[in-house]
């Protein structure tokens, strides 16, 4: 299982702060495509942790079982 | 009252001492945003003795700021939030000098005031203007104390430490669009919290001890208290150098200049230069010169090309509203000298018309 957290409006959209999926190799690409296609982030703009390290959405990275994804929005309050 | 006495619970914890409190005194912070996040920081560190804190913020005190921008009196409703701020401070702690500056910060004094602080923080509301004080930051080479919150949630990082990662090493979609506390709510407590750990980056960077949340980004949430922090790196895709601060920020807020039509009579039918009509066709009264062309204002980006951004332009529509836009629009694509005829058209036909019956 790969386990996906969410943040700020992201969560907002996703309507929970994580969630776990099945890993069958799949990449970090798609999975995010899946999101994408699952939640309509549309004009919603994150960046993308693996392991609590910030990487490329558009690299090629095979997620691992027991691998933490996040997404992370950009915050404006203040 | 001697600052001795004052400071004497820091100064004896053994990383801060006399040689920590005197760099505290040395420090000079600029605090930009005097809402929740600035007003969170700014006390405790006038308290902890920072020599000299800047603070920015052209906003008056509305109402619905008092239940988290809590340095501010019911009483101080309709002024400045920097006036009422310093006028805190200096009861707070008057070894502290605040400069209160009642102005919006933007690409034409962001560079000139940063250069004359330290650590520069960011406790703004809004995504644009973290891209300028980013892009000022490194700019003057200097580290920006990064906060913001969304609801209950608050995010925390430096950027530009000691050369390292940016924002836009972090978020690097400038058009990105997130909710404010006014359209997304949120409770003084978060803000605080976020506040509390801003002012705790910096005095830990004046002071050189402990890690400083540089290439990490703390992320709270207040709801379940967990807290994690992200790596990440610098990458050097996006470097600004002061010209091209310039070029990116100072142009675009340059307002269009507005020109009387009295003003320009010789360019009329001037091949030169060229006058634009952005009204819509059916618009009177018709005006044709030998040197004017007609592109509304709606269709204007998409016939861009029909333009020479080297050209001397003046634009005009009915009364000069439509024109003003369309200068600014050709002054974001790189247009070098559009100007706005105010009056509009009917003030170009009455000239036009005084010149036939000359």
């Amino acid at each position: 299982m790969i386990e996906i957290k969410y943040f700020g409006a992201v969560a907002e959209k996703t309507k929970c702060a994580f969630e776990k999926v099945a890993s069958s190799e799949v990449s970090l690409q798609e999975l995010l495509q899946n999101l994408e296609e699952k939640y309509q982030f549309e004009s919603l703009s994150f960046s993308v942790a693996v392991n609590q390290k910030i990487v490329s959405k558009t690299g090629n990275y095979t997620l691992q079982t027991s691998d933490v994804v996040a997404l992370l929005p950009p915050f404006a309050g203040g | 009252m001697n600052a001795a006495s004052r400071y004497n619970r820091q100064i004896i914890l053994p990383e801060i001492g006399d040689a920590g409190q005197y760099k505290l005194v040395k420090a000079k912070v600029l605090i930009i945003g005097a809402g929740g996040l600035g007003v969170a920081i700014l006390p405790y560190l006038a308290a902890a003795g920072i020599g000299q804190i800047g603070i920015i913020d052209d906003d008056v005190i509305e109402v619905s700021n008092l239940q988290r921008q809590v340095i501010y009196k019911t009483s101080a409703v309709g002024k400045y939030k920097v006036d009422e701020a310093k006028a805190m401070i200096a009861e707070l702690n008057p070894l502290v000098k605040v400069n209160a500056i009642a102005e919006k910060l933007s690409g034409n004094n962001a560079i000139s005031l940063f250069e004359k602080y330290d650590i520069i923080v960011d406790a703004t509301d809004n995504l644009q203007i973290k891209y300028l004080i980013n892009d000022a930051c490194q700019v003057t080479n200097k580290p920006m104390v990064y906060g913001s919150i969304f609801r209950f949630q608050g995010q925390v990082s430096v950027f530009n430490y000691q050369n390292g990662p940016t924002y836009r090493c972090l978020y690097p979609d400038e058009n990105s669009s997130s909710a404010n506390c006014t359209d997304a709510g949120v409770i003084g407590i978060s803000v605080g919290i976020i506040g509390m750990l801003q002012a705790n980056e910096v005095i830990k960077m004046i002071l050189g001890i402990g890690e400083v949340l540089s290439g990490k980004i703390l992320v709270y949430n207040g709801l379940n208290n967990e807290q994690q922090k992200y790596d990440f790196e610098k990458n050097t895709t996006f470097l600004l150098d002061k010209k091209a601060f310039e070029e990116k920020y100072s142009i675009i807020e340059n307002t269009i200049e507005e020109i009387s039509i009295g003003a320009i009579l010789n360019e009329i039918d001037n091949q030169e230069t060229l006058f634009l009509d952005v009204r819509n066709e059916e618009e009177l009264p018709k005006i044709n010169l030998k040197n004017s062309i007609q592109i509304p204002l709606m269709n204007l980006e998409n016939e861009i090309e029909r333009l020479n951004p080297n050209q001397t332009i003046y634009i005009f529509c009915q009364s000069g509203i439509r024109s003003k836009m369309a200068g600014e629009l050709l002054q974001k694509k790189n247009f070098k000298n559009v100007k706005s005829i105010s009056g509009g058209a009917l003030a170009l036909s009455q000239i036009l018309k005084n010149k036939v019956a000359d």
